[in-house]
């Protein structure tokens, strides 16, 4: 009777056993993409078309590149001009693409008390925030929104300290959340912004900045440098996201609703 | 005849307590009673003859042959069986704790369900099989405890103070029972402290006190000597 | 309190309709669990049985190794881990990470100190006399030390259960060592703080109630057999 108590759990174990049949690809990207549920949509055909599993794991965009540093994914799909530009300098990448674009805002409570509500200048618009003291939530996780917030400051010539000033380390809709909260301003791309409308009393206060460009590349992690990564199915990944389907999937997302993305004219 | 299990010069120690025996013979198909006060050094004695205790010194023979390794303990163990005084019963049905022992020995199916019965039948137990051994009363555990070692159907069983404390209607049935094991070649030794016993089972009474076994009486096929 | 309200019925709402992503989340949670678990028994059980009932030196210093390594926080754990799988670390070879196994290994490491601690209580608490009568009815010291385990089944599945516990409703391995991967490693424990930052309070709240329930059918399952 008591061997049968076992058997129980070894059969869960059997049934449980993941299936090894398909090839996978690991794609680091930022919670941005996964989070807009724009993924959800573009990887199926993909997918279909390859015989193969997208594993997304979605950090922010340095966490994303470490990760093709050290091998541990495929293929990167990243926000963070400076950032990918080392990485491929530095050998681990190859093959950058720019696969398209969003803006980030500067979002804020309807009340504004730093009155930023529609300068053209972020920088300037930071500056006013900081010296107003007025709560600012930053991502302060390394991604591509925390770089880009970064620059901002930079040129701004602020140093952003203070209880004012503070650092979530969390995602993108954490840190929406969080400022909605507590009636604080921050910086966003407008993709995530939207899809949280209807969660968040933040306005956009600040757009339109040339600064606030914000660009994804896509990016393959070099098999000379790490001999295991799945290349050729990265390079289909690439050509995929670039080609005419998948760009046009890209811009009509999502279907009936304000696109989060857009892509390059050719 | 020759002689179950003999001790020669045997010397055990646990802390203070010491107990040697010069030489013991147990012959087979016998009763013998070992009689003695409380801490004289009963239980021990019925330990080390079921070889669950390694002597400091001396030599064990078992049917003729040697014991020292600790292979031949395991394997000789199989046939002397031990009932405590305070019993442990399994937490698992009566059935289960009588075919314990039977299917370390590979007895299995139809002749395992036989032998539990009649096992049960000997002390008295008919159709307790599916009982739960823990929710069994006093007496009616100690009984299950002797079947558990009747079943094994040992050449040498051992038991410690099998009747203490025992209910009066239960006794005869318990005598009862002992005195059948000689007929079927069973060395029985009892540690007990009813002198009365060995009368009515006409065993062999052993004498020990404070670690020595000190007398013999009633067989002359015993040979005891006080230590000195 | 009507946002709340709200919540709570699309999350059954979506329960109910077997949601394909909680569904999936669920899943994934119960067979990494239950699997970590499996060979976390498998091992620690034996471990803890042995320390339990041997004594050696340094017995002490093993007993405070495991006490504190219970008390092993999740992230601690995904973080060494994380350094072993990666592609630069000692293990990196085997491309674990980012996979289910690599979750199974951390919450491996994660329960095993829970069932060892708990069997090696449930063992040293165990009545003695347990070894010596399955030693006296013919039992080897194995055999021996798995009525034991038998005996002590309740404290023994009572340590399973408190491991597998630990692990389904832990986050910082299944997070750092899985990745969340949508249908792939994403538990329900990741899910919820997923979704949760995503604002999809509903969502993350119907996971919340799936973890209460199988806690609740794992509590109720050991109750059932400790009624028996």
């Amino acid at each position: 009777m008591h061997h049968r108590l076992l058997t129980v759990p070894l059969l869960l174990l059997l049934l449980a056993a993941p299936s090894f049949a398909e090839e996978r690809l690991r794609l680091a990207t930022t919670t941005s993409t996964e989070n807009s549920g724009l993924l959800a949509e573009l990887l199926p055909p993909f997918e279909q078309a390859n015989d193969c599993k997208v594993d997304v794991i979605a950090v922010g965009t340095g966490k994303a590149i470490k990760l093709g540093e050290t091998g541990d994914v495929d293929v990167v799909l990243v926000h963070a001009r400076t950032l990918e530009d080392k990485f491929v300098a530095d050998g681990y990448g190859v093959d950058r693409r720019d696969v398209m674009y969003n803006d980030f805002v500067i979002l804020g409570p309807p009340a504004d008390p730093a009155g930023i509500a529609g300068l053209k200048d972020a920088a300037v618009a930071l500056g006013k925030i900081a010296a107003a003291k007025a709560t600012f939530v930053s991502r302060g996780d390394q991604s591509g929104t925390h770089v880009k917030e970064k620059e901002l400051w930079t040129a701004g010539g602020v140093e952003p300290v203070g209880d004012w000033y503070l650092e979530a380390g969390l995602g993108m809709g954490e840190v929406i959340t969080m400022a909605t909260e507590r009636l604080g301003y921050a910086l966003a791309d407008r993709g995530t912004y939207l899809s949280y409308k209807d969660k968040t009393d933040l306005r956009v206060l600040v757009e339109g900045d040339e600064r606030l460009f914000n660009p994804y590349g896509v990016i393959a992690v070099n098999p000379e440098k790490h001999p295991h990564v799945k290349f050729p199915l990265a390079e289909k990944f690439i050509d995929y996201l670039v080609s005419p389907e998948g760009q046009a999937a890209i811009a009509a997302y999502p279907r009936g609703g304000d696109p989060l993305f857009f892509i390059y004219e050719k | 005849m020759k002689p179950l299990l003999i001790l020669n010069d045997i010397r055990f120690r646990r802390d203070d307590f010491v107990l040697t025996v010069e030489q013991l013979e147990l012959q087979p198909g016998r009763i013998y009673l070992v009689h003695g006060p409380n801490g004289s050094g009963k239980s021990t004695l019925l330990h080390l003859l079921a070889l669950l205790l390694i002597p400091e010194g001396g030599e064990v023979r078992f049917a003729g042959r040697r014991i020292d390794g600790g292979v031949d303990r395991q394997r000789l163990r199989r046939q002397i069986t031990l009932v405590e005084q305070n019993p442990f019963l399994f937490d698992a049905s009566v059935y289960h704790n009588l075919a314990f022992g039977l299917r370390l020995r590979d007895v299995r199916g139809d002749l395992q369900r036989r032998r539990v019965t009649q096992a049960l039948h000997a002390v008295g137990l008919m159709g307790f099989e599916s009982r739960w051994a823990k929710a069994l009363s006093g007496g009616e555990a100690r009984r299950v405890a002797l079947a558990r070692a009747l079943v094994l159907r040992p050449k040498l069983l051992l038991l410690d103070e099998p009747t203490a404390g025992l209910d009066r209607e239960i006794l005869p049935i318990f005598e009862r029972c002992l005195a059948a094991l000689p007929g079927q070649g069973t060395t029985v030794v009892i540690a007990s402290h009813d002198a009365d016993q060995s009368r009515r089972l006409a065993g062999i009474t052993l004498g020990i006190d404070r670690g020595r076994v000190i007398s013999a009486a009633g067989d002359s096929f015993t040979q005891l000597k006080e230590n000195a | 309190m009507g946002f709340l309200f709200e919540s709570l019925q699309q999350s059954l709402q979506l329960i109910f309709s077997l949601d394909r992503e909680v569904f999936l989340a669920v899943w994934t949670s119960l067979y990494t669990s239950l699997t970590a678990i499996v060979l976390a028994a498998a091992c620690g059980v034996p471990f803890g049985a042995t320390v339990g009932l041997l004594r050696f030196p340094g017995r002490g210093a093993v007993l405070t190794l495991f006490n504190t390594l219970m008390a092993l926080p999740t992230v601690v754990v995904g973080l060494v881990l994380f350094g072993l799988f990666s592609r630069q670390g000692p293990l990196g070879s085997l491309g674990l990470l980012f996979t289910p196994w690599a979750m199974i290994a951390g919450q491996f490491v994660l329960a095993i100190p829970i069932v060892a601690n708990y069997t090696l209580a449930a063992v040293a608490g165990a009545d003695p006399r347990i070894l010596p009568t399955a030693q006296t009815l013919g039992a080897g010291r194995l055999q021996g030390v798995w009525q034991l385990l038998l005996e002590v089944r309740f404290g023994v599945m009572a340590a399973i259960v408190a491991g597998f516990g630990r692990v389904i409703a832990e986050v910082g391995v299944a997070m750092m060592l899985g990745g969340n991967i949508r249908g792939y490693t994403r538990t329900m424990t990741t899910a919820i703080a997923l979704e949760t930052s995503k604002g999809e309070f509903a969502f993350g709240l119907a996971l919340g109630i799936v973890l209460l329930g199988v806690a609740l059918i794992v509590n109720l399952f050991l109750n059932l057999l400790q009624q028996r």
